[in-house]
């Protein structure tokens, strides 16, 4: 019976895409530099679960991020939440599994996460993240480690000039220490210096009752951004020994950055408050000239893990495979090299392993096409070169501009040189 | 780098946000910015101009497409937009409000099961009640709000006010302020990282010129 009904069923829901054709190619390029990459650096892949209880996934999770979460509910009623970033769950594994492991740990990433958010900067609803946690190192050296591993991930992928802006909540947090600020309070503080909204700022932290020196600090920060002297100008703000321990750990990765050849990449900033809400010491963000939106991000995050169990120090980072490819693409070639029309013949098959042994795509005509209509095909596939499999060892080769009759030890010496 | 763009809200605040940038040393020939061209330059090639819609400000430069730009921050706190807001300029100084009939100052709203409330700023209406703990239909309008309540379409109004004339003349009077509004300088996040001297250089510019 015919339904006047509405159907979504062609449709997709708002916020989600399929990639196909070179799109996909180019992203799994990506992926595969990217693995290999972490892999040089001794990261071993982690593949938590696609969605596990909100509980887990809302551990330290901002309000914003909780409003953003797709959440569900499992047959006894409780709840579920698909994974909204890829540092949460790895450290749900490391807490309540890991922590006897020696340290410290070193994973990597690359999976799906969620948010219901306005598509933005080619980040849409589900995206794919790819990252690194460093864990059980509270060392200056592990952040810059990080750091190096962000610079050749990007290298690596082809994005030649990038910036990486590194900040240091622990500076903030140090300062208001004294405060005993709640995270709303906190967070209206942050908003303000990310915003670097000065009246806003001085007005909140006037509401919040924080003056004389905390307070002149505190409205400093929106400006202490450039090359080293930002660390003296911080120091000669910092009111405690936490603000000037969080500078000396600054200036030692700095230092450490410049051991690495990474120090041309570095603009401290500690206007660089905004980001996850774990976050607990170094954080950044890396910016490419002409997109207006971040491609990576990345910090310390001491306090998460103790939440699944061990108290384990970590850093790490995260960037969007989908926003990387609004700067670069891999132009990635998906069409087949060779199209074979076997004719069903036991040599054809195996002249068609052989090519694909030797690395070509290769494709087997499988519609029974001969003569101009698999020409034609051909050439609509853009397939390099066409071979038909005639029977009594001979072939017929098509370039797209002539054909000829060669023999099987012919072919298989043309398949050699098209795989150079 | 080439110039930096500003994207600039076209209509009632235009000519004094041009008159500022001049003020801070970026001439700006009167050919340029009087006719109807949506795209001007400063004299030196330093900056180039956009004219948008005020209320698309701030998409223009949370996406890059302008390095920076002018909007109020009643479209800024509406829009939700992500950039930073480094400087108020103190002009198209103004006010969001709830008003209403007179006879509105006497009704005790939280009492009202429905009340519905004409609006151009949707989200900060809905917030705004929301802190208040009253339940109210928002009827979105992108023009005239004083129209609403004189024909009964909603028994309250937010609007943005200067001198609350156009209330008056309409019968109308502020019940509440629920925010005060100016002019903001707003830069796009990547821009400001990526090109920190040139921005500093335009901020303190303009900020020698309003004196804040």
């Amino acid at each position: 019976m015919a339904t006047s009904e509405p159907t979504l069923r062609h449709q997709l829901p708002h916020g989600l895409t399929d990639l196909f054709g070179e799109q996909a190619a180019a992203k799994t390029t990506l992926e595969d530099v990217l693995q290999a990459t972490f892999r040089r650096w001794s990261y071993t892949r982690i593949i938590p679960p696609t969605f596990e209880y909100f509980d887990s996934i809302a551990t330290g999770a901002s309000p914003q991020l909780l409003d953003e979460m797709y959440r569900f509910f499992d047959r006894e009623g409780r709840m579920l939440a698909l994974r909204t970033d890829m540092t949460v769950p790895t450290a749900r594994v490391v807490g309540a599994k890991l922590y006897d492991q020696p340290l410290p740990l070193r994973f990597y990433y690359i999976g799906n996460v969620f948010r219901h958010e306005e598509p933005q900067a080619g980040r849409r609803r589900e995206f794919t993240q790819a990252g690194t946690e460093l864990i059980g190192a509270g060392t200056p050296e592990a952040d810059a480690e990080v750091l190096a591993v962000v610079v050749d991930a990007l290298q690596a992928m082809g994005v030649a000039e990038f910036q990486i802006n590194l900040g240091q909540v622990a500076y903030l947090k140090g300062i208001l220490a004294g405060g005993r600020l709640d995270n709303g309070e906190l967070y209206r503080i942050e908003q303000a210096i990310s915003r670097k909204n000065d009246v806003e700022l001085a007005q909140v932290l006037t509401a919040l009752g924080i003056t004389g020196d905390a307070g002149r600090a505190v409205r400093a920060i929106p400006h202490l951004c450039g090359g080293e002297e930002v660390l003296d100008e911080a120091e000669c703000l910092a009111v405690n020994a936490a603000a000037l321990e969080a500078i000396a750990w600054l200036r030692r990765i700095y230092a450490l950055a410049q051991a690495l050849g990474i120090a041309e990449h570095i603009i401290l900033d500690l206007s660089e408050v905004r980001s996850m809400a774990y976050y607990t010491g170094i954080t950044f963000h890396t910016y490419v000239a002409g997109l207006g939106f971040h491609i990576c991000s990345g910090g310390r995050y001491d306090g998460l893990i103790a939440n699944f169990g061990a108290d384990l120090p970590a850093v790490g980072f995260a960037l969007g495979v989908e926003r990387i490819m609004l700067v670069t693409r891999p132009q990635v070639e998906i069409a087949p090299q060779v199209l074979i029309q076997t004719n069903d013949r036991a040599d054809g098959y195996g002249l068609a392993a052989l090519a694909r042994r030797r690395g070509l795509r290769v494709e087997i005509e499988a519609l029974g096409r001969r003569g101009s209509d698999l020409l034609t095909y051909a050439r609509e596939r853009s397939a390099k070169y066409l071979v038909v499999c005639e029977g009594a060892g001979y072939y017929t080769l098509s370039d797209g501009a002539a054909h000829r009759i060669v023999t099987r030890a012919e072919i298989e010496k043309e398949i050699a040189a098209w795989a150079l | 780098m080439g110039a930096l763009i500003v994207a600039l809200p076209k209509g009632r605040m235009q000519d004094e946000v041009v008159n500022l940038f001049r003020r801070a040393g970026y001439a700006i020939s009167p050919d340029a910015a009087s006719g109807r061209k949506l795209v001007f330059e400063s004299d030196d090639g330093a900056l180039r101009f956009i004219l948008a819609k005020p209320a698309d400000v701030p998409t223009y430069v949370e996406y890059g497409a302008a390095d920076l730009g002018v909007a109020g921050e009643d479209v800024l706190r509406e829009g939700g937009r992500e950039v930073y807001e480094p400087l108020g300029l103190g002009l198209g100084k103004c006010r969001l409000v709830l008003a209403g009939p007179p006879e509105a100052r006497t009704r005790n709203l939280r009492l009202e099961p429905n009340l519905r409330i004409a609006t151009k700023y949707p989200r900060l209406a809905r917030e705004y009640f929301q802190q208040q703990g009253l339940s109210v239909e928002i009827i979105y309008l992108s023009g005239s709000i004083e129209l609403a309540p004189v024909v009964d379409l909603a028994d309250l109004l937010v609007d943005l006010v200067q001198t609350g004339s156009t209330l008056r003349e309409n019968g109308l009077v502020e019940l509440e302020t629920i925010m005060t509004s100016q002019a903001t300088l707003i830069v796009n996040r990547a821009s400001h990282k990526l090109q920190l001297r040139v921005i500093n250089e335009i901020i303190a510019r303009l900020a020698a010129q309003i004196g804040s």
